[in-house]
């Protein structure tokens, strides 16, 4: 069978299309956001976030059905990011307050969708995303989600930059670090809430880490990291999606979406790696000249 | 040079101005009524043990620290007006992994007077080009910043402060561990920030640095111990003061506490 022409056929299909298009930008905006996350070390933070953003989801979804749970999971994050930019100010470490404040907030949320009928089903949707069968609304929700957090990262990011490198540095100059952690917080919260219906909100944690982890692999130039994190992104999303296309209808292989785009994406990563400790290898068998020396 | 050391050496106008300040970091006090004058193109050397309150000060000046009492003042201004203070770090608090070249490390000093959504332009990188001539560093532009040795990162974050234009450069233990050619690059520079009118306050564990380059000296020790002209102040009964031991020697290039490390 010809694979291709198969995909073609696929991405003419609405709901593949849509997919596709959803898919595309979010992980465009969750890989340059991901660079900064990656910079600054922010992944336990972000794995907090997906788990606090949960019960606004939750609530959102019980009041307004699916299209109304982007209302609620905004106000969740938001609120979420003011509370970790508030933690973040004290310079002790707080994981341990993030870890038992956010794991009660994921509880709440799994409390609130058990009131539902069809509670598994629905439970699984908002965890693990339905990127197949997603709405022209909800595209569009999380196109202007996804806008609004690349804005944020877009507007700061120079500041963002130097704040990752010199926390005191960048103090020193004038930059208030609370509100530049609170801009970062509340775009990796949009992000978040944008990936709810697209891979759900725990396989976001890997297209928001990965990328940028990938990134840092392949290049040590500061600009190159946004585009190879976001074109990377992008390829793994096109291929994850295509993939599970190809197995369910070549094959008659069920592949849910979500996670097959995480496991290209963790897949990608494990390349670059390999790929990296290879090359650092060549490298120091390598005689360095003698300039560097 | 004035012939009578007990008069004030210069008339030129004063950069900082600190009076009876004290520091506290939440509600812990950190350090306790300081006061003294800094003139421009003038330094002062900030001498004391570990947690002495040396860093403290420092930040308490650029206002990162909270100040309980007492009056901080940057060319006569409070807070200090925009882009006035440069600040120089300790080369070895950050990550040298960061993936950033030594250029865009200076370039972030410009970011200031960039404003938000700008990029840097021709002017900036005019600016960076000859922060970095300053230091002696033109041609380590486009290294990464973490395969520079300590120096080099050193004399970096100095081409960053520079980059903004400041008046009153703050330098936190910039010598530590530097060799004698980074050393002297570092110090020929702050030679060179002093003539043209730049005023430095600079802590140090080096007192041939404070001696090649300071004309005032503060000690401190969780609070002021003494300050005033470097030959009168630098005695060894207010060094001995100063690191509370009387086991404390004084030579030309350190001071020697029994069990301290001077790092």
């Amino acid at each position: 069978m010809d694979a291709w022409g198969a995909l073609l056929d696929a991405y003419s299909l609405p709901f593949m299309a849509r997919a596709l298009m959803v898919l595309l930008v979010l992980s465009l905006v969750a890989g340059i956001v991901g660079v900064l996350v990656n910079l600054r070390g922010l992944e336990f933070i972000s794995d907090g976030l997906t788990h606090a953003v949960f019960p606004g989801i939750a609530i959102g979804f019980v009041w307004g059905g699916r299209e109304g749970l982007f209302a609620g999971a905004i106000v969740a994050a938001v609120l979420t990011a003011v509370v970790l930019a508030v933690l973040m100010r004290r310079a002790v470490p707080v994981d341990a307050a993030i870890a038992i404040v956010f794991t009660a907030m994921f509880s709440i949320g799994v409390i609130v969708v058990s009131r539902e009928t069809n509670y598994v089903g629905q439970l699984e949707q908002l965890l693990f995303g339905r990127l197949l069968t997603i709405s022209v609304v909800e595209v569009v929700q999380t196109v202007v989600i996804c806008a609004i957090a690349l804005l944020l990262v877009a507007v700061t990011l120079k500041e963002q930059l130097f704040r990752a490198f010199d926390r005191t540095g960048s103090s020193a100059v004038g930059y208030r670090p609370f509100v530049l952690d609170l801009v970062l917080n509340v775009a990796i919260a949009l992000v978040v809430v944008a990936a709810s219906s697209a891979v759900g909100t725990l396989l976001v944690l890997a297209v928001l880490i990965v990328p940028g982890a990938v990134a840092r692999l392949v290049t040590v130039r500061l600009w190159l990291l946004f585009p190879v994190a976001a074109v990377f992104a992008a390829v793994a999303a096109w291929l994850g999606l295509s993939l599970g296309y190809l197995a369910s209808v070549g094959a008659g292989v069920n592949l849910p979406s979500g996670a097959t785009v995480v496991l290209v994406l963790v897949s990608g990563y494990a390349l670059a790696l390999v790929g990296r400790l290879l090359l650092d290898r060549v490298r120091a068998l390598r005689p360095l000249p003698a300039a560097v020396r | 040079m004035n012939e009578n050391d007990s008069q004030p050496r210069s008339t030129a106008p004063l950069a900082l101005h600190v009076a009876g300040a004290s520091f506290a970091y939440a509600q812990t006090p950190a350090l306790e009524d300081v006061t003294f004058d800094l003139r421009a193109g003038e330094a002062v050397a900030l001498i004391g043990p570990n947690g002495s309150g040396k860093s403290t000060l420092l930040k308490g000046v650029l206002g990162l620290i909270h100040r309980t009492k007492g009056t901080v003042e940057v060319l006569g201004e409070s807070p200090a007006p925009a882009g006035a203070v440069g600040y120089v770090p300790q080369a070895d608090e950050l990550d040298p992994e960061f993936p950033v070249t030594l250029e865009q490390v200076v370039m972030m000093g410009r970011y200031r007077s960039l404003g938000w959504l700008r990029l840097p332009g021709k002017r900036d990188r005019a600016h960076v080009a000859a922060a970095l001539e300053a230091v002696g560093l033109a041609e380590r532009a486009r290294t990464r910043f973490g395969e520079l040795s300590g120096g080099q990162q050193q004399r970096g974050l100095l081409a960053r402060a520079l980059a903004s234009g400041p008046r009153l450069l703050l330098l936190d233990e910039p010598f530590n561990g530097l060799d004698q050619e980074n050393r002297n690059a570092l110090v020929d520079t702050v030679k060179r920030l002093k003539a043209d009118g730049v005023a430095v306050l600079v802590s140090t564990h080096d007192l041939e640095l404070a001696r090649d380059v300071c004309e005032s000296v503060l000690l401190l020790n969780g609070g002021q111990v003494a300050f005033g002209p470097l030959d009168e102040v630098l005695s060894l009964e207010n060094v001995q003061r100063t690191f509370r031991s009387v086991g404390v020697e004084l030579d030309e290039h350190t001071v020697v506490v029994p069990g301290h490390t001077g790092h």
